[in-house]
């Protein structure tokens, strides 16, 4: 990995190293429209939780929590809390709703909004829910800055964040066509460091990093095989070190950090509240709840075999309900399909990868087969 | 006849009309424990609710058996014990009471947790029948926003009457959904009343009273045999009162339970406190059945009302105010929270309320973590210990 680049890795070491020239606004992930807290010049940050050891949080919340959310309530109240002057969570599940209440309560000197995002997908009624929340959202940032949002910054601002996401997908087919020149690791910190920087800042950087390489016209893989990587987040980004290192090349995947943000690009005519509402509904691969429950198992399918991939690498954070829920159905609904599959199970609060070297070698070998 | 009697008929009736479902040209809807079963109900859908299942599973020692026979296909032990309980049911059958039907449709409100939900999901991939999300937003105590969510509440409602309309192919009756919200209201009335007699000294019942005659609201709100059944057990404690019989003899801690019991060491744990004339007389989770609609109003409003605003679904702070209300009430002098692996949606708050309770009354609690239903996560020796180290706390403060 060469040039600029670097700035991205910088960054994803340590996000708070940035020294932000707007009020920051800590978000949860993934449905909250940041470019509405953007366009109110705030600096939307994404809350993405950290290794640094569990403290305060072992006597707030059970220990079988999620390991997102332990690991984020611990970076507020342990290690950045003056980093923030607010915060939007989103509410998608019981943790994030419960969890809201816990944070809410020791940040009454700070900005602090609850996203009550709709928790079905499928019914016209969720549209309607999602377009007042976006209101009460708008409304709540303007009580904060003391100043309405005016429509046109909201549009510049949506189309500085396609752009962005434009750009990162171009970066993802360089990468996909050409992993010796894009690892997996490189194209995953630029979308995360994405979410930390300005995005005007961020978009510079990026059309600078992908100007300096010579990206390969054909379809160059070589000695890689292409993977599909599914779950929420690729954490700790040790496991993609891993993935580069036995070549397993990334081609397609429904992360939180990765496609289920880019491919969240709103139209840049008309009505500019109208657009952040058809994007919610309109993300691909998008699967917290339908009244589909099949689409789940579909996404996963659909993703493997659009890519042409050789197999699936699911990444499992360690209590994550929701994913617990699904993934046995998951696991049988692929192997009757002859999809090889591949969990990995993760934490936080760990960088050690090791003991994952020799199955990630193992499923490289069973792919060769394939 | 007796409440405990009626109670064996009733249950006996419903799940024999569950099972002959079809035969009587009815569907059976899987819900959970709280939703807005009287739109099912009022549309010829038998309510069948796999968590009341579970907890017979469990009651019945069954839960560590069940959920090994699913963790080898990747469920992992610390999902909700019902689900695991459920999921590992569908694959030994083994079941005391015998069972319960398949379902036709799946109805899961997330104002209880939202485990539900993928635990619904499950089934409704394995069983290939709808499943309708009735999608609760937290009840912030914001005025606005609360009716924002009614509203979307009732548009919800809406939606599951035309999904309900399309399966029958029959149009949606709102005169029998009045006249069964009419039954459900009597029902849950009398059932608070039986709840709050709780509230005489010594009291005439304690929770694991109100644990074993819950079943009933929970599976036969908006049925005339519900009526019947709280109408003759209100009857029989108000009786127990004039006799002037305790629960438990020689009261003298009156104590609040966080949180959804430990099912499978209910009689010991009632033995144990007895032993010590400690009596918990009441929860928060026990008062979620204790809904007062209003049968003049809307039907679906009235319902929306009542199912956003269960304890599970407020801020903490509301929360803790509800458990104070009780606390009042009940003149209640001490608490036990129980942290239930099973139960993310209640448990995650535990802590902070219990700070808050505490803050508020001055009353020291008892932390206590296990699993509702799982023996695997109870350590017999730590929770005893840790109780009567508790009590005698109590005792000393007392004098």
């Amino acid at each position: 990995m060469e040039g600029m680049f670097k700035t991205f890795k910088y960054i994803c070491e340590d996000p708070y190293r940035l020294v932000p020239s707007k009020k920051v606004i800590g978000l949860t992930p993934v449905d909250i429209p940041e470019e509405l807290i953007y366009a109110a010049g705030l600096l939307p940050f994404w809350i993405m939780g950290t290794t640094a050891p569990i403290k305060r949080v072992t006597a707030l919340i059970p220990d079988n929590a999620c390991s997102f959310a332990r690991s984020s309530l611990e970076l507020v109240l342990e290690y950045q809390r003056d980093f923030f002057d607010g915060f939007v969570i989103s509410q998608v599940d019981d943790t994030t709703q419960h969890m809201s209440d816990l944070w809410e309560r020791r940040f009454r000197d700070k900005f602090f909004h609850k996203f009550l995002v709709p928790r079905q997908l499928s019914r016209p009624s969720a549209r309607f829910w999602f377009e007042k929340e976006l209101h009460r959202l708008k409304r709540a940032i303007e009580g904060f800055t003391g100043e309405a949002i005016q429509e046109e910054k909201l549009r510049e601002s949506i189309k500085l964040f396609n752009e962005d996401k434009r750009w990162l997908l171009k970066l993802y087919d360089i990468k996909r066509r050409s992993p010796d020149l894009v690892s997996n690791r490189t194209f995953f910190e630029a979308v995360k460091a994405s979410l930390w920087m300005d995005k005007e800042e961020h978009l510079k950087v990026l059309k600078k990093a992908i100007d300096e390489l010579t990206p390969s016209e054909t379809n160059d893989q070589g000695e890689w095989i292409p993977v599909v990587l599914c779950g929420l987040f690729a954490e700790p980004f040790e496991i993609l070190d891993l993935l580069d290192e036995y070549r397993l090349n990334v081609v397609g995947d429904n992360l939180i950090v990765g496609s289920r943000y880019l491919y969240g690009t709103c139209h840049e005519e008309g009505d500019v509240f109208q657009a952040l509402i058809d994007r919610h509904f309109s993300r691909p691969n998008l699967s917290p709840v339908h009244d589909d429950p099949f689409k789940i198992l579909n996404d996963v399918t659909d993703l493997f075999y659009g890519s042409g991939a050789k197999g699936v690498i699911y990444l499992h954070i360690q209590y994550c309900e929701s994913q617990e829920f699904d993934l046995p159905d998951l696991r049988r609904y692929l192997r009757e399909k002859g999809i090889p599959f591949f969990i990995i199970t993760t934490d936080f609060q760990t960088r050690h990868v090791g003991l994952l070297r020799t199955r990630i070698e193992a499923f490289r070998e069973l792919l060769l087969k394939v | 006849m007796k409440a405990r009697e009626l109670a064996k008929v009733f249950t006996e009736e419903y799940l024999e009309e569950a099972r002959k479902a079809h035969q009587l040209g009815k569907f059976v809807a899987y819900t959970t424990a709280v939703s807005p079963v009287e739109i099912l109900r009022a549309h010829d859908f038998i309510p069948i609710y796999p968590e009341n299942h579970s907890v017979s599973l469990i009651t019945k020692r069954l839960c560590q058996s069940l959920s090994e026979a699913i963790e080898k296909q990747g469920y992992t032990s610390h999902l909700c014990a019902y689900a695991r309980c459920d999921l590992g049911w569908r694959e030994t059958r083994e079941s005391p009471a015998g069972g319960i039907p398949d379902p036709d449709f799946l109805l899961s409100c997330n104002a209880q947790c939202f485990t539900l939900v993928k635990w619904f999901e499950v089934l409704s991939r394995r069983y290939k029948v709808p499943l309708f999300v009735f999608d609760t937003p937290q009840w912030i105590r914001d005025g606005e926003t609360r009716k924002e969510i009614l509203n979307y509440c009732v548009l919800q409602l809406k939606e599951l009457i035309s999904t309900l309309e399309e399966i029958t192919g029959r149009r949606f009756d709102y005169d029998r959904l009045r006249e069964v919200i009419r039954l459900s209201d009597k029902a849950c009335r009398l059932y608070r009343k039986f709840l709050d007699m709780a509230a005489y000294k010594p009291s005439p019942i304690t929770i694991f009273d109100a644990l074993i005659h819950m079943a009933i609201i929970v599976y036969l709100r908006g049925t005339p045999q519900a009526v019947t059944y709280y109408e003759v057990l209100v009857q029989e404690i108000e009786e127990k009162v004039k006799r002037g019989e305790a629960a438990v003899p020689g009261e003298r801690f009156r104590l609040y339970w966080e949180n959804l019991p430990v099912w499978f060491k209910f009689r010991d744990h009632f033995n144990l406190l007895a032993s010590y004339g400690a009596a918990i007389l009441t929860s928060l989770y026990v008062h979620d059945w204790a809904h007062e609609f209003e049968p003049e109003k809307d039907p679906l409003l009235t319902l929306a009302e009542n199912y956003v605003s269960g304890f599970s679904n407020v801020t903490l702070e509301e929360r803790a105010d509800m458990a104070l209300e009780l606390f009042e009430r009940y003149d209640l002098n001490g608490m036990i929270m129980f942290i239930n692996r099973s139960c993310k949606a209640v448990s995650f708050a535990v802590h902070e309320l219990k700070e808050l309770l505490t803050e508020k009354t001055g009353i020291p609690a008892l932390v206590f973590e296990a699993d509702m239903g799982d023996p695997r996560f109870y350590s017999e020796v730590q929770v005893r210990s840790r109780i009567e180290a508790y009590l005698e706390t109590l005792s000393q403060r007392m004098g």
